[in-house]
Order: structure tokens, then C-alpha cells, then sequence
């Protein structure tokens, strides 16, 4: 981001950016445009039975939003959250989720020729691939990943 | 169009706010009227009134096409109350005719609501009604009628108004208000149900804008001859906007009348010492009187996303205020001071929050008359018969639930009629009433609102909902595994529509789950109860007020839970474990006063990983629920709070935690969360 005018652009392609996240040694990408904010991981109000990968729920600024463990809702055995531990809260369908992720990395631009899709007959969360020069991004796609909440809300 | 301007924005407001009121008020007259078979003379005159009310402001909004179809209906009843013999000829189609026009005019302020209006066409029902004129007038000749058309709202002709108790005023307006002649027509129309004869100087002035310039050099006089006293005539006068002053002219000045010149006005003025002066004194004795019984200026409308705001405010402040009282920093300190300042303080924002309450609070019966109308549309249409009992439509609902529930509430009703109530054929078949029920009762239980809607038609088949479920590939397991109950509720899952013909009213397949998420979204349950062949039964349960409750918050683990106060009848500690009776099921009781009392552990009950499990080191809070009662046991009591009830989130609608004994969740002052009990849910699991 050199300077001002490179930055609109950058806004007006938000399409393009990524909001990367780890989990253990794995790059995952968010489209940037989902992303409202980046929390610390903060304490959390448990909730009975309900599905082991929803922690609870937290409060931001008088708004309570439920917060999902992206690493057990991938099937990744669970591990202590540390300072590293972030929450992003993101906008599904016009509800405001948090999720729990080992870290976050960085924004990124990741131009169209980098993205190629994933494995055909291969059901998973995940959307696209996108190659980058030192790593391989795994983008999530959230239609998919949140069915299994999603289906008994929407009409 | 005008509305552009924003100056017209919160006219136009007003503008809807008071047509949608007087439609309500129309719609309700009718409907008497219809069931009585007869329009009282009272009645006539009010749907008269109404009319050439909306008549009156649509045109001042410029709405020519709501304003020429309220003047067609307007000119139906101003016949009608001169030849009310004529009534009976006509009363089938004029009720069906007015009911168009209020649907037409319905659906013109939800475009202009929606913000993208086009101007609907009413000459159709225009044409009916002026053909319905004309048969109420029989014989009289056809031109009487565009004579009453051209003279605007049907006013009489100007010879009448001579001779005994005529009344003539001069009315100047304010500099430069604007509009005059729009202005001058609006004070007409307010003064149109003092009058029994009325007329101006220039006659309808809203007819062209020219006008205004000449109201504004003459100013506008008006003919008239009150209906009563000439006081009613002079206090609407008084009570009109942008009106700078007015005279009476010497009642007995006839020959000017006809000519409107700067001569007039010079008269006014020589006769004005004395006039002005009676005007003056009027218009003190109009202050007092005004200051006397101010009933009229006691109500205000207001709009509400204000009081949504306000009422986000008064949560605010009482969390704000537990925040303080319970700071952790006062801990152990002694502050009698202190501590009498807040508990006045807490007496305030009590008051405040009732206050608050109390004012988005309004009564159910405006939705029962909608439903009232739709039963007759419907059977109408459908060639059934059915007839709408309403019960307890003066309970009070906060005003966002009332509007959340309305739509539910048509579609069950049209699905009710739709689907359950048979033709009265079939209903004599049966040796049913021909007439089916549908009713609609509303009470208020203390902390929630309980409406039943109940019908007498052919009630739900378990088999075929199951099959029907079947097919939709909507079970998740075995048929035979259903009991009566959750077949029922299959009805209100996504893509569930019982009737494979889509009609005009009911049946796209959105439906019911339409219905339960509205009442959900509020905070409400819904469920169904039926019996084939006899009818079925709807039952609604909504939170009184998406509110804030007295509390007692408790521990359980990391938990906090909060256990409202009105449920709790008392806490005590055990102190000897024998007291705890071990059921054969592994359950446990305890024996208080000579009554047996299961207990619910709440650690347990919740899986909660940390918490006291020994029961002397906890705390017992006994509860009521309906007739029985049961113990809660938990770690510690918190103490008592104010929280806000907040939903959980939409997301989380799946887990059903409405069920289980949690109604919501509270923000407290630290900001840490608890989550609020139900104790009626809680005791099922």
C-alpha cells in the first residue's frame, strides 16, 4: 500500500482479498468482504447442549453473537487457547458469528490466476485453493461450512 | 410528485398515520354495520366524516387519486344520508364497493410507505360507485349529480344560505405561509361537520392555484350556517394553523357577498373596532376554555423508532445502574450514604422503565378487527361460512410484538378458513353448525400473553401429515416413532404445505414456518393441538414485553444463570444430607413442609464440567411452576439484579434452547453474560 490512490483500489477490489487464519501448520482465507472484526479471544458464556464446535457466547458492546471453534468444527483435535487465539466476526447472512482460529496472519491481495479450484468429486468446506508464492491458502467456503447451522434458520 | 421535498416528509407521515387510523375506524363501522344489517344514521355520517376527511388531506398531499375515490365514496353517503329509505336497495354491493375503495386506499399508503409509489388507478370502482349514486338516487334527474360532482364535495348551492342564523366571516392567513387556497379548502372541510350549509369567497378555492394570490389580497371569506352554535364554527377556526386572525362580518351584508372587491375589505375594517373586540374576547374565552379541558392536546403521536430508542436507553441505564451499585470497588465498604442514594435512584428508573413499558403498550383489538375483516372476505370469496369470535382484545402487547404477530395471524386465519372450516354443505353433512367458528382469545397470564386461535373445522390427520412429511423427505425417523404431537409440529417445518392446491389465499408452501418464525423472532412458542373431524387449536405464548425482569442471579460452575424473582419462593440451605430422598429411579426429592419436592441439580442438568456437587455446600432455591413446584440446586447466590432480556442469537434457533429451560440471555453490568431461566421449560427435561 504505497500510496492513497493504490489503496482505493485496493478497497473498490475487495472481492480480491483475503483475510488469512491458521490453524496448526494450515493456511485457511476468508473473503475480506465477510470479515466485521478481529477480537482476543475473550471469556466466553457456555451454552448447554449444544453442538461441541459452539463454545458459547460472548458479548460485543451489548450485542450477544455465538462464537464457533473453527479448529473442532474442522474435525481438529482441540487445544488450549493462548494470546495468539483470535476471535473474526463475521456477517452470515446478516448474523454477526464469531469464530474461534489459532492466529491471524494477514490481508491479502490474491490476484485471479492464483486461485484455482479444489478437487472435483472431493465434498468439502473449502471453496478454492489459492497458490501463493511460500504457501498454499485454503479458502473456506462459508455456504458450505455453516450448512449444517444455517439450514434450520433460513426459510 | 411533492413528496420529493423533505419539508413534505413528515407530512406525509402524518398523512398516513391518520389515514391508516381513519381506514381502521372505517373498516370497523362496516363491518358492524354489515353483521347489523342496517347502517345506524350515526354511522352514515361518520363514514360521511371519514371520507371527506381523507378526501380533504390527500388532496392537500396531492394524492388526486386517493382524494377523487374518498370523493366518489363521500358523494355515495352523502346521498345515502338524504335518502336513507334507499339503503336497503343497495346494501350488498355498497358495502363490497367501500371495502375496495378502503383496500384501494390501503394499498396506495403501503406503496407510498414502500417509498416507490406509483399512483394506482380507482376509476374502476370510481365508475361502480357513481353508478351505485345514481340507483340509490332513482329517479332524480342525472345532472343533479354533476352538479353536486362540480361543486367539490357536494356542498349546496349558495341561494340557501340566506335568510335566519347565517354566519359570514373574513379569515386572513399568515404572510407567506403558502398554499392559501389549499389552505382555505382544508378549513372548509374542518368546518364542513359544524355546518349545515357552507360556501366561500372564492368558492372552491382548491381548484386552482391562482386562487391562493387572490386569498392572499382579499383574504377568504366564508358563508356559512352553523349546524349548532356559531362557537364551533369560531373555535376550528381558532384552532387552524397558519391562521392570522379572523372577523365576523355583519350577518346581515348579503348584496356584497356576490362581489368580491377591495370595497369588502374596507368594510371589514370600518366594522372592525366592534368585531375585533368580540373576537378578542372570544378567543380569550377560547383560552380558558382550552386551558380548562386540554383532552384534545393530551395525545401525541410519536414515531417509533424514537421509543424503540428510548427503550434501548432505559436498559441501558439499568444495567448502568447495577454496574454502580454493585461495583466491585465498593465491596465490604460501609456506605449507608451511599446505598440510600441508589436505592432512590433504582425507585427512579423503576418508575422509568414502567413508564417506558406502559407507553409502547397497546391493546390487541386493532389486530382482531383486521382479523374480523379478513374472515369475511374470505368466506365471502370462498363461498364458506364463518364467522370470527374474538375474546380479550382489550390485553395489551408492546407495540413491536403486536406488529410482529399480525401477519402470522392472517395466515392462520386464512388457513383456518382456507383449509379447515368445510362449505356449509358439508358442515350439515356432518351435523355440524352451518356457520363455522373461528375464535380468537386473548389473556394475559402475568409474564405472558396466551392466545388461542381455535376452529371447528375438519381438524389435522395425523396420517396423512405423515405421509405428506414422508414425501417431502422431511422425517428424521421412523414413522412409527412420531408421537401425535410431533406429527402435528411437523406442519411448521420448511416446505411443508398440507394442501396440494395453491389457492388465492393460502397454500404456496410457505406457510406455517413462516408463521412460527415471526412468533419465535418475538420470543414466543407456538403449538398445535387437533382433532379429526373436530377442529383444531392453535396455541400462541408471547413474552408480555421484550423486557427487562427482576432477577436472582446465580452460580453454577463459571455459569451465572438469573432465576426470576417472581418464580422463586424460597432458598435455603441444607444442613443435614438425609434430608435429600433418593427416588427408585436414582432421582431426587427433598420433603419441605410436608410436601415432596423433586430436585433439579442444575450441574447435571446442564453438564456443566466445574460446580459443588455435595448438596450441603450449595444452595436450594425452591420454585414455582403452575401447580407444582420443584428445587433448584446451584452453587451460590449472586444476589438480585435488573437484566435486559436479549434473545439468543438467530443462529442458534436450531439447538431449541427455548425448550430447555433458558428463555434468553442478559448482559450484566461487568459484561459478562448469564443466561436467563425458565422454570416452566426447565422441569419437562
Amino acid at each position: 500500500m504505497t500510496n492513497l490512490a493504490n489503496d482505493t483500489k485496493q478497497i473498490d477490489g475487495l472481492n480480491d482479498r483475503y483475510l488469512l487464519f491458521s490453524i496448526d501448520d494450515s493456511y485457511y482465507g476468508l473473503p475480506l468482504a465477510m470479515a466485521l472484526e478481529i477480537l482476543t479471544i475473550q471469556s466466553i458464556t457456555r451454552l448447554p447442549r449444544v453442538a461441541p464446535y459452539i463454545k458459547g457466547i460472548i458479548n460485543l458492546r451489548g450485542k450477544v453473537i455465538p462464537v464457533l471453534d473453527v479448529r473442532t468444527k474442522l474435525g481438529i483435535s482441540e487445544r488450549a487457547y493462548d494470546d495468539k487465539t483470535c476471535i473474526i466476526v463475521i456477517d452470515l447472512h446478516d448474523m454477526h458469528v464469531g469464530l474461534i482460529v489459532d492466529m491471524v496472519c494477514e490481508v491479502l491481495s490474491v490476484p485471479q490466476e492464483n486461485i484455482i479450484p479444489p478437487p472435483k468429486n472431493y465434498a468439502s468446506y473449502i471453496s478454492s485453493v489459492s497458490q501463493l508464492d511460500d504457501k498454499i491458502v485454503l479458502n473456506l467456503d462459508c455456504e458450505t461450512f455453516f450448512q449444517n447451522d444455517l439450514e434450520q434458520i433460513r426459510v | 410528485m411533492s413528496t420529493d421535498d423533505f419539508g413534505m416528509e413528515s407530512m406525509l407521515e402524518i398523512f398516513i398515520h391518520e389515514t391508516e387510523e381513519m381506514l381502521e375506524h372505517l373498516d370497523n363501522i362496516l363491518l358492524e354495520s354489515e353483521r347489523a344489517k342496517s347502517i345506524t344514521e350515526e354511522n352514515i355520517n361518520s363514514i360521511f366524516r371519514i371520507t371527506h376527511t381523507i378526501k380533504g388531506s390527500a388532496a392537500m398531499m396531492s394524492f388526486n387519486n386517493i382524494s377523487s375515490l374518498a370523493h366518489s365514496v363521500e358523494d355515495v353517503f352523502y346521498i345515502l344520508r338524504e335518502n336513507p329509505s334507499k339503503l336497503s336497495v343497495v346494501f350488498n354491493s355498497i358495502f363490497d364497493l367501500v371495502f375496495q375503495a378502503s383496500d384501494f386506499f390501503k394499498k396506495e399508503l403501503e406503496s407510498l410507505q414502500k417509498g416507490d409509489y406509483t399512483e394506482g388507478d380507482p376509476s374502476d370502482i370510481i365508475n361502480k360507485l357513481t353508478h351505485q349514486a345514481a340507483i340509490i338516487k332513482g329517479e332524480q334527474p342525472l345532472d343533479e349529480e354533476v352538479s353536486a360532482d362540480l361543486s367539490g364535495s357536494a356542498l349546496p348551492s349558495e341561494s340557501e344560505l340566506s335568510g335566519e342564523g347565517v354566519v359570514k366571516m373574513h379569515v386572513v392567513f399568515d404572510n407567506d405561509c403558502g398554499m392559501e387556497n389549499i389552505r382555505a379548502f382544508m378549513l372548509l372541510n374542518q368546518l364542513q361537520p359544524y355546518c349545515d350549509a357552507l360556501t366561500s369567497i372564492p368558492a372552491n378555492p382548491e381548484a386552482d392555484s391562482s386562487l391562493a394570490a387572490e386569498i392572499i389580497k382579499n383574504g377568504f371569506i366564508i358563508i356559512c350556517k352553523p349546524a349548532n352554535s356559531p362557537d364551533d364554527v369560531f373555535k376550528t377556526i381558532e384552532s387552524s394553523l397558519n391562521i392570522k386572525s379572523y372577523e365576523v362580518l355583519q350577518d346581515e351584508a348579503p348584496a356584497e357577498s356576490n362581489t368580491v372587491s377591495s370595497g369588502e375589505t374596507a368594510e371589514a375594517a370600518d366594522s372592525s373596532p366592534k368585531d375585533s373586540e368580540a373576537a378578542a374576547a372570544a378567543q380569550a374565552k377560547s383560552d380558558i376554555q382550552n386551558l380548562s379541558k386540554g383532552v384534545k392536546q393530551s395525545l401525541i403521536s410519536v414515531n417509533q423508532t424514537k421509543l424503540d430508542h428510548l427503550m434501548d436507553l432505559v436498559g441501558e441505564i439499568v444495567t448502568a445502574e447495577s454496574m454502580v451499585a454493585r461495583n466491585p470497588d465498593l465491596k465490604g465498604l460501609r456506605l449507608d450514604n451511599f446505598t440510600k442514594s441508589i436505592r432512590e435512584l433504582r425507585k427512579l428508573t423503576d418508575e422509568l422503565q414502567d413508564i417506558v413499558m406502559s407507553i409502547r403498550m397497546v391493546p390487541l383489538q386493532g389486530t382482531f378487527y383486521k382479523m374480523d375483516r379478513i374472515v369475511r372476505d374470505m368466506s365471502k370469496k370462498l363461498g364458506k361460512k364463518a364467522e370470527l369470535i374474538t375474546e380479550g382484545g382489550d390485553t395489551e402487547v408492546d407495540k413491536t410484538i403486536n406488529d410482529a404477530i399480525v401477519d402470522p395471524f392472517m395466515h392462520m386465519i386464512r388457513n383456518s378458513i382456507d383449509h379447515a372450516i368445510e362449505s356449509p354443505e358439508e358442515r350439515i353433512a356432518l351435523g355440524k353448525p352451518e356457520v363455522g367458528k373461528v375464535t380468537l382469545a386473548a389473556k394475559n397470564t402475568g409474564g405472558e400473553i396466551f392466545i388461542t386461535i381455535s376452529d371447528d373445522g375438519c381438524g389435522l390427520d395425523p396420517e396423512k401429515l405423515l405421509n405428506k412429511a414422508k414425501n417431502n423427505g422431511l422425517l428424521t425417523k421412523p414413522e412409527s416413532a412420531y408421537t401425535e404431537k410431533e406429527i402435528f409440529n411437523l406442519i411448521l417445518l420448511p416446505g411443508f404445505s398440507t394442501n396440494t392446491n395453491v389457492t388465492e389465499y393460502s397454500g404456496r408452501g410457505v406457510g406455517m414456518d413462516v408463521v412460527r418464525k415471526n412468533i419465535e423472532q418475538v420470543g414466543g412458542t407456538i403449538s398445535i393441538s387437533s382433532e379429526k373431524g373436530k377442529g383444531t387449536t392453535f396455541t400462541i405464548k408471547i413474552p408480555l414485553t421484550l423486557a427487562i425482569v427482576d432477577g436472582m442471579n446465580i452460580t453454577v460452575g463459571n455459569t451465572i444463570f438469573t432465576l426470576p424473582i417472581t418464580a422463586i419462593r424460597q432458598s435455603f440451605k441444607i444442613t443435614d444430607e438425609s434430608q435429600i430422598i433418593h427416588n427408585t429411579d436414582g432421582t431426587e426429592m427433598i420433603v419441605l413442609r410436608g410436601e415432596c419436592f423433586p430436585v433439579v441439580r442444575l450441574r447435571e442438568l446442564y453438564s456443566i464440567e466445574s460446580g459443588i456437587e455435595d448438596v450441603m455446600n450449595g444452595i436450594m432455591i425452591q420454585v414455582d411452576c403452575g401447580d407444582a413446584g420443584y428445587c433448584i440446586f446451584a452453587d451460590e447466590l449472586l444476589g438480585e439484579y435488573q437484566v435486559v432480556v436479549k434473545p439468543f442469537p438467530i443462529f442458534l434457533n436450531k439447538y431449541d434452547l427455548k425448550n430447555q429451560g433458558l428463555s434468553g440471555c442478559s448482559v450484566l453490568g461487568d459484561g459478562s453474560i448469564s443466561l436467563i431461566l425458565d422454570v416452566n421449560t426447565l422441569k419437562n427435561e
